[in-house]
């Protein structure tokens, strides 16, 4: 670990005390949370916008110039509507669903670093505990689905559960591949080694097949189009949250979001370096221009590009049928990730990839 | 014995095993995304599997026909504008047509034409309409916005004319309301250049796209014999292989002295209705291309507007192929200016029906491309 | 008769069905990056800033209104037909109780837009073309009462009796300013409540006569 963190420098230069750490930890989780709310509202907002550039019109004009502040306006709104309960519905479980999906896409937010100096928790099986955790907002869904008391809400989340483990698989396969690569579980070490070069390009072939596995995985994993059949909104009506309104349902749709951001985050931090910027091996004077740029703005310029390509299908792609979508993670990306592993084994073992020796050592 | 919908909703266990499952009862109720309509539709579901079906119908019962027995033959016409609203102006031909022949009233080349060119202007715009939305019924959302930018063209074409851009009211007794704009040439034509270029866009967006190659193959097969059993017309029939298509059987308009093929199916699965539909609006082009740089001269009404329509005595049936099949008005005349029964034949409230024999076995995802292929209008069920 | 044999979609083994998705998503992709990196494709009006701008064509269906000449004068003789023709009985026509000329004349011009369904039938069937529709479509209002309009602004006789007589003075003796009309309609066909049963029980029967 060669930079120290912000927190790291703050703490040496004030003395080690309990009672700081425990200050700047709190900070830290604030400025997490809101970060999280204020990525919500531009996510939401840019999707309006760009879905609506996609379909040849303007989107939301009126609130504010070119409608920014269209996003506070439904916030507000959502606040002031009546929450309404079904009256069978499960109380306890009705009221806790929301609130598990969002704490779910939270935990996982804080693992993951937006440059050498902003990490929160860097911990050394990084990238499982992001799998892990993931793996809670499942629990959400089907809380919600199941406490509703509504077939339709039923069967929503019942396709959610199937889809979202099956997909954990492709996903951790593509995860797998860039682990085996650079070396390491801790997501500082996997940033490192990719100071010589990204590994979507840097391993051939077997980069470029893990990231688009992970793409698909990952668009699957956090329920959008085209694997939106928990919540299809021509079939089911809005799925798993129809029941919800107000507050709770503000809650699920940030979760949508928040969760969408995430899995960008990953996917630009495994695959497309984080916030290392482009280096070409060894060549110092084009290392050092990228270098100038600050390292937040890589960070950030990545994830919006990948948030960029899940909206591009989001708005250009039909759904799949439930069958077909288990068809495809089970018979078609299970055995190329599978593939994919091995020739990867055999990459990292003989170096088969650019750059492979160079003086860091990954 | 007869069985009420109340009888048939009772849950029954269907099989002993050790994991005994049990079918379910789900209303994809007449308040839904993509029932087209006010359609009730009772589901017998195994899991996800659809094991039956039971259309509700009437919740936008209207009681046209009686309406039309009220008001006279020449007010009827606009009552038939709001039955299947996207063909507005085949229906009101079709209820014009039959009172012409009623009352011999007699009719030149410049109307048939125009009312051909107008019927097929229709016909684009309904499949137009139609393909926006069972794209955005599958999940692609951005098919729809396309097809209303395309369908304004059509719809701004006959504002101008027209004067309505949706109930037109336009084919009266005798002739056309209002004759062509001076524009109308000139608009249509540049219209069917915008429009050509534009169905390879639509077959690179959605026709080749493997998802909805994969949802549409083989899902919904209905085979000729059915087919023709239940009474199905228009795409549904031709796409299940029958070469049924009046506008070739018996021509009407100026249908026979145009060039132009049916599209026919082969599976009569949901992809064959989708491209019978595609193809469909391919050959509409070619034949308003053919008419609309010959329209002959003449008067656009051929009797006065006012004049009152008494038919004699008796029973007339006219019937004309729509953009979702044969579309069919019976009157019934005693004499008087007020029919004394009229008859509506709508293809949607036959080209349901076969839902009931389709969509059994698939899943509820199936149900929904199938109930999007089969193109229905609830309003022209229900009259 | 010519026939087309639709095609079926594309048909191959595992690895070709790959490939064939994949160039057609991306293909798909294309078509839609196109219109988001064209921002003149954008279709939308933004409708209440554009008001000065906006055309709609001539024989737009939006509201009746009589046709005036320059001295503001209309042609209806108050014959009924367009009250007999409309199909769901939008329109009434109230005739003047002691008319100025002697013949038939106009009093008040009823036209209930919450009921009409624009079918123009009123305008076609009119035997002087007093009716016409323009495309004025911005009639929401707050209060049902103002959707029942009077179409004539006076209650007298025809512009072409009026025209005949030169003293402007003398003109206005004949002729009476109606506005807005405040008073009871009935909807859809059923007989007008309020209006006394006489003057309607005269007025159908000179109808029938007719």
């Amino acid at each position: 670990m060669s930079t120290p963190s912000i927190s790291q420098d703050i703490m040496t230069n004030l003395g080690n005390s309990p009672g700081i750490s425990l200050a700047l930890f709190l900070g830290g989780l604030i400025g997490a949370v809101a970060f999280m709310a204020i990525a919500g509202l531009i996510l939401i907002y840019a999707e309006r916008k760009i879905c609506a550039h996609f379909q040849c019109r303007l989107g939301p004009m009126r609130v504010g110039w070119h409608g920014i502040l269209q996003s506070v306006a439904d916030t507000i709104k959502l606040l002031m509507k009546e929450d309404i309960v079904p009256y069978a519905a499960d109380k306890f479980m009705h009221a806790l669903a929301p609130i598990v999906a969002l704490a779910a896409a939270l935990m996982t937010l804080i693992a993951i670093p937006m440059s050498a100096k902003i990490t929160l928790a860097d911990s050394n099986i990084g990238v499982l505990y992001i799998s892990a955790i993931s793996g809670i907002g499942v629990l959400g869904i089907l809380l919600g689905g199941w406490s509703s008391n509504n077939k339709w809400s039923m069967l929503g989340a019942m396709r959610a559960g199937a889809q979202i483990i099956s997909y954990e698989l492709s996903a951790t396969l593509s995860i797998l591949a860039i682990v085996m690569l650079s070396g390491s579980l801790k997501i500082s070490t996997i940033i490192q080694s990719q100071e010589a070069g990204w590994w979507i390009w840097r391993a051939p072939v077997v980069g470029l097949v893990a990231f688009l596995s992970f793409l698909i995985s990952s668009t699957a994993e956090v329920n959008r189009t085209p694997f939106d059949l928990a919540e299809g909104e021509s079939e089911l009506a809005a799925g798993f949250h129809t029941e919800y309104s107000g507050m709770r349902f503000a809650f699920f749709f940030l979760a949508e979001y928040l969760n969408l951001f995430i899995v960008s985050a990953l996917g630009a931090t495994l695959f497309l370096g984080g916030w290392m910027p482009f280096h070409l091996g060894e060549w110092t004077m084009f290392n050092q221009i990228m270098d100038l740029i600050p390292q937040s703005i890589w960070f950030l310029g990545k994830t919006s590009f990948m948030i960029f390509v899940s909206m591009w299908f989001r708005w250009t792609f039909p759904r799949l049928r439930v069958d077909q979508l288990m068809k495809l993670e089970w018979k078609v990306l299970l055995p190329i990730g599978f593939v994919n592993l091995l020739l990867c084994a055999f990459m990292t073992l003989f170096g088969f990839y650019f750059f492979s020796t160079t003086t860091r050592g990954f | 014995m007869v069985k009420t919908l109340e009888d048939r909703i009772n849950p029954s266990s269907t099989n002993d095993s050790v994991l005994s499952t049990q079918e379910y009862f789900v209303n994809m109720g007449p308040q839904h995304p993509s029932t087209h309509g006010v359609l009730r539709l009772v589901l017998k579901l195994d899991g996800e599997t659809v094991r039956e079906v039971i259309p509700v119908l009437g919740y936008i019962h209207r009681g046209m026909e009686k309406k039309a027995e009220t008001i006279g033959y020449r007010q009827q016409i606009h009552l038939t504008d709001r039955l299947d609203y996207l063909c507005s102006v085949m229906n009101n031909w079709v209820s014009a047509e039959v009172v012409e022949k009623a009352a011999k009233i007699e009719s030149n080349e410049r109307i048939q034409t125009i009312r051909t060119i107008v019927a097929e202007l229709q016909r684009i715009q309904s499949h137009l309409l139609w393909w926006g939305v069972f794209g955005m019924d599958l999940g692609a959302f951005t098919p729809f916005l396309y097809g209303f930018r395309d369908r304004e063209k059509i719809t701004k074409i006959f504002e101008d004319t027209i004067g309505a851009r949706l109930t037109m009211n336009y084919i009266q007794p005798g002739g056309l309301m209002y004759d062509i704009h001076p524009d109308f040439v000139k608009d249509v034509k540049s219209f069917l250049t915008y429009i050509k270029p534009l169905f390879a866009e639509y077959d690179g967006l959605v026709t080749g796209n493997i998802i909805i190659q994969e949802r549409l193959r083989n899902v919904g097969i209905m085979d000729a014999k059915t087919a023709i059993a239940l009474g199905t017309t228009g795409p549904v029939l031709r796409a299940s292989g029958v070469a049924h298509d009046l506008r070739k059987i018996k021509p009407y308009g100026v249908y026979s002295k145009v060039d132009f093929a049916i599209p026919i199916g082969t599976v009569g699965d949901c992809w064959d209705r989708y491209a019978v539909r595609m193809l469909e609006m391919r050959e509409s082009v070619k034949i308003v291309e053919q008419l609309i740089d010959n329209v002959p001269e003449g008067k656009h009404l051929t009797m006065k507007a006012g004049a009152k329509i008494r038919p004699p005595a008796g029973v007339y049936y006219e019937e004309m192929e729509t953009a979702r099949g044969i579309f069919g008005v019976m009157i019934n005349s005693d004499g008087t200016e007020k029919p004394s029964r009229v008859y509506y034949r709508t293809p949607n409230f036959h080209n349901i029906w076969s839902i009931t024999k389709i969509s059994p076995g698939g899943r509820i995802g199936d149900l929904v491309a199938i109930m999007s292929s089969l193109d229905i209008v609830v309003p022209d069920m229900d009259r | 008769m010519k026939t087309i044999i639709a095609e079926r979609p594309f048909e191959g083994n595992f690895f070709s069905k790959v490939i064939f998705g994949f160039k057609s998503l991306i293909k798909g992709m294309g078509i839609t990056f196109g219109y988001l990196v064209h921002p003149s494709t954008v279709v939308t009006q933004q409708y209440p800033e554009n008001r000065k701008t906006l055309k709609i064509s001539d024989r737009a269906r939006n509201q009746l209104v009589f046709n005036l000449d320059e001295n503001n004068y209309h042609k209806c003789t108050a014959c009924h037909i367009c009250e007999q023709q409309c199909p769901n009985g939008s329109i009434h026509v109230l005739e003047r109780k002691k008319p100025a000329s002697a013949k038939v004349e106009l009093d008040t011009f009823i036209w209930r837009l919450d009921s009409c369904t624009f079918c123009n039938v009123c305008v076609m069937v009119c035997p002087f073309q007093v009716l016409k529709m323009t495309q004025d479509f911005e009639s929401s209002v707050f209060d049902q009462k103002l959707l029942i309009y009077n179409l004539t602004p006076y209650a007298g006789p025809t512009s072409t009796v009026l025209n005949k007589i030169v003293e402007p003075e003398e003109r206005k003796k004949m002729i009476e300013p109606r506005g807005q009309y405040s008073g009871p309609t009935a909807l859809a066909g059923f007989h007008i409540a309020g209006i006394s049963k006489q003057v309607f029980q005269e007025t159908e029967q000179r109808k029938d006569q007719k």
